[in-house]
């Protein structure tokens, strides 16, 4: 391989048929006199503009289209080395580190000679021991192209926005499958909104056998062994369901205060009471109306009880977790869009309230395609506000463009499956951690369960891993009507 | 050649096309300069038969023949190639060597004629189709060989036709081909007069072949031992039995293709020489250029 421009902080290499290279491969351009080299990621591999090509292959084939019949007498045989210039490549390559002294540093200003620099593949397992990407808390993600493992580091997932995104049935859920199993490992808190009941079995193995985060898995179904009583919840969660989710105007909501006050001062706070009071409350019939009509809508989720035995404390489980780590999975499955609503209303509002009063140290949200149920003003809330309480959020999602921009611009990290549609490409490359290049030639090419990672789990140097095989229950697979005659 | 005596009959020979199968082959040879090394330079010769039958067309071809010749060796490299040729050597009419710049062109045509030798002796009642005219005494057209490749062509009922691309023949100061005429095509219209400087000897009798509907028309050079009838029917044959857009032959147009060497397979034999024969190329400066600027190279410098 030789050096032949750059561009930027774009590398184009020239390469010949003998040396493979393909998208994603990282080589180290090593100038040994200026004692430094640089680190490259090839992001696509072109035809080498050699002249004379187009006359060659114009002259293969003038007879109608076929190739003409003929032989050639080539004593000094030299249509192999035609062949081996006519294959020449171009490699095309993103610059991401310098290395000087055993260390890394993101410089790219300095020029490497062109004819003296060597240019030679660099070893993931090289790269990832020189980038230190591995780190204390190890979370095998796959396998990479060259046999080697990727193993990232958990605690680079810390305090993070992450976002795994790709097209369907690409591996998405089994890869946040295996990042929550392994933070559960490292004793983390994991909640999940399963909005299609795919993680439910995440404590069973394939043979539908208990495995061993059999016990820290908990599963709530709301309107099942997920209901809150009235008595327990906080105003200002109650509050938040009903203005955000069943939309109360302000003066109701003033109004419902007051009644909620009041029912508290006579403690009597339960559902059946609350729609007594709101009957024979003294206030203007439109007020009431608007009341009563959320009223109903709580009364019809089924999520809410005033029988004290059935209700279920969150906390519990949140607390269970925290000595030996588990996951709670919120099962949003068969739940209506209003009722979500309801439910992670509730749930974001409880895990707030757990936080702020340090009850809980930080918990790992894990969030399928959240467009359907989390409200607007909550998408900032997440990145922003809620990060500095503890909530470090997973997106999971194969609708890129319904995440918002600035989301992807606070992403600490992304997995990107496979994407072909351009207008999804464009999305996802306005993360801040990834160059649009790189994620248009790579993600493109990605094979089903094939993630290129990006961002801070892999110290900024995007790899292309196959996601590990999990033996862990599949229930997200899609219902076929031709299964079972197949 | 004495032009003033040259003229064109007016009578045009008018053409139908004989669609009786009949061979029709091509011959052509092409040669490149790859670079110069410090003791002398390296040409390629390449040289390429093409063949229509049963509608279809083959090729042979011969080389790339990549050649290292300094002034110490090029005589010796052309009399040994002549002799490998021809078994006995063929010089040209002064008997002298040529210089090293004509080589290229010299080896080019060394191949040419042993290959126009090799078709004259295996096409029977066919048309054989050479690049260039029939005149020789020249350094790369010796009479004698040429003479033998016509005879052995004519002993096989095959007729040589010579097409050139270019041609310098005028008649009333207007080149032959450029003349414009009434006539429908295919036609051709004989040229007579001419009278070669000697040493140089017509073989064959020379024509102005516009084949074609549209402005092209060629020199056709035809044996001349072959009778005016046979030279007519060979012609016919040829547009029964080629494909013939503006009036030249597809047969030698992929002769002349499957010869000429590509800037792709200049770069190849470059890698072959530095990497098989350890030979380093020399990038001599181009004085033109170094000297004038982008005044080096002008369309009509000498």
């Amino acid at each position: 391989m030789k050096l032949y421009k750059k561009e930027g902080n774009i590398i184009h290499i020239l390469s010949f048929p003998n040396e493979t290279v393909e998208k994603g491969d990282y080589l180290l351009v090593e100038d040994s006199e200026a004692a430094k080299a640089l680190i490259v990621q090839v992001i696509d591999v072109q035809f080498a503009n050699v002249p004379g090509v187009f006359e060659e292959l114009l002259r293969s084939m003038p007879d109608g289209g076929d190739l003409m019949q003929g032989e050639d007498f080539d004593p000094l045989e030299i249509a192999p080395h035609i062949t081996y210039i006519q294959d020449a490549s171009l490699v095309v390559c993103k610059i991401r580190a310098t290395v000087e002294n055993d260390s890394l540093s993101s410089t790219s200003s300095w020029l490497p000679s062109r004819s003296r620099s060597t240019i030679k593949k660099l070893p993931l397992p090289v790269l990832l021991k020189l980038a230190n990407i591995e780190g204390k808390l190890p979370i095998v993600l796959g396998g990479t192209k060259d046999s080697s493992l990727l193993t990232i580091d958990a605690s680079s997932l810390d305090g993070g926005l992450n976002i795994i995104t790709g097209k369907k049935e690409t591996g998405k859920s089994h890869l946040s499958k295996l990042l929550m199993v392994n933070l559960m490992q490292y004793k983390a808190t994991v909640v999940v909104f399963d909005l299609n009941g795919e993680y439910l079995s995440l404590g069973m193995t394939s043979d539908g056998k208990r495995n061993g985060y059999y016990d820290k898995i908990h599963v709530l179904t709301p309107s099942q062994n997920f209901k809150v009583a009235v008595k327990q919840l906080n105003l200002h969660v109650l509050l938040g369901m009903l203005i955000h989710a069943l939309h109360l105007p302000g003066t109701s909501a003033r109004e419902f205060r007051r009644i909620w006050q009041s029912l508290k001062e006579r403690d009597a706070l339960t559902l059946r009471e609350l729609g007594e009071t709101i009957r024979n409350w003294q206030c203007n019939q439109q007020v009431r109306d608007a009341l009563f009509s959320r009223y109903h809508s709580l009364v019809n989720s089924g999520f809410f009880t005033d029988n004290l035995a059935e209700a279920t404390v969150i906390e519990e489980f949140l607390f269970k977790t925290k000595e030996q780590g588990g996951t709670v999975v919120i099962n949003l499955r068969n739940t209506s869009a209003i009722d979500r609503q309801l439910v992670v209303e509730y749930v974001l509002g409880k895990l707030v309230e757990l936080l702020t009063s340090w009850k809980l140290k930080a918990i790992f949200l894990f969030a399928e395609e959240a467009h359907l149920y989390l409200r607007e003003t909550y998408w900032d809330d997440i990145v922003t506000r809620m990060r500095h309480f503890g909530i470090f959020t997973t997106f999971i999602t194969n609708q890129p463009d319904t995440i918002r921009e600035n989301i992807y611009r606070q992403a600490d990290n992304i997995f990107l499956f496979n994407f072909t549609n351009e207008h999804d490409l464009d999305v996802v490359s306005r993360a801040a951690r990834v160059d649009a290049e790189t994620v248009r030639s790579i993600a493109r090419d990605l094979p089903p369960h094939y993630c290129l990672a990006l961002g801070k789990v892999v110290r900024d140097f995007p790899i292309v891993a196959k996601v590990k095989a999990l033996d862990v229950k599949t229930m997200g697979e899609t219902r076929l009507f031709f299964k079972d005659t197949n | 050649m004495h032009p003033q005596t040259l003229q064109l009959r007016t009578q045009p020979i008018l053409l139908k096309p004989r669609h009786e199968e009949s061979m029709v082959a091509a011959v052509d040879t092409s040669t490149i300069k790859i670079g110069e090394t410090s003791a002398g330079m390296l040409i390629a010769v390449r040289g390429a038969n093409v063949w229509r039958q049963n509608r279809n067309y083959r090729y042979m071809r011969f080389g790339p023949f990549i050649f290292h010749l300094t002034e110490e060796n090029k005589n010796d490299v052309y009399a040994v190639l002549q002799r490998a040729c021809f078994e006995t050597p063929r010089g040209d009419s002064h008997g002298s060597f040529p210089n090293i710049l004509q080589m290229p062109m010299r080896m080019a045509s060394l191949l040419e004629r042993w290959l126009q030798a090799m078709l004259s002796r295996t096409i029977s009642r066919g048309q054989i189709l050479f690049d260039g005219s029939l005149t020789s005494g020249t350094g790369d057209a010796p009479t004698s060989l040429i003479r033998e490749i016509l005879a052995n062509a004519r002993k096989r009922n095959t007729v040589v036709l010579a097409f050139s691309k270019m041609t310098n023949l005028r008649v009333n100061g207007q080149l032959i081909t450029d003349l414009s005429f009434e006539h429908k095509p295919p036609y051709l219209l004989e040229a007579i007069g001419m009278r070669p400087k000697p040493p140089m000897i017509l073989l064959g009798d020379v024509f102005v072949a516009k084949l074609t509907k549209g402005s092209y028309a060629f020199r056709l050079d035809i044996d001349r031992e072959v009778a005016v009838e046979q030279k007519i029917e060979a012609v016919e044959k040829l547009l029964g039995n080629d494909l013939v857009s503006q009036s030249y032959p597809e047969t030698l147009r992929l002769a002349h293709i499957l010869c000429t060497f590509t800037a792709n397979e200049v770069i190849a034999m470059q890698h072959f020489v530095t990497r098989r024969c350890g030979l380093r190329l020399v990038n001599r400066p181009d004085m033109h250029k170094l000297l004038f600027g982008p005044f080096g190279r002008g369309e009509y410098c000498s």
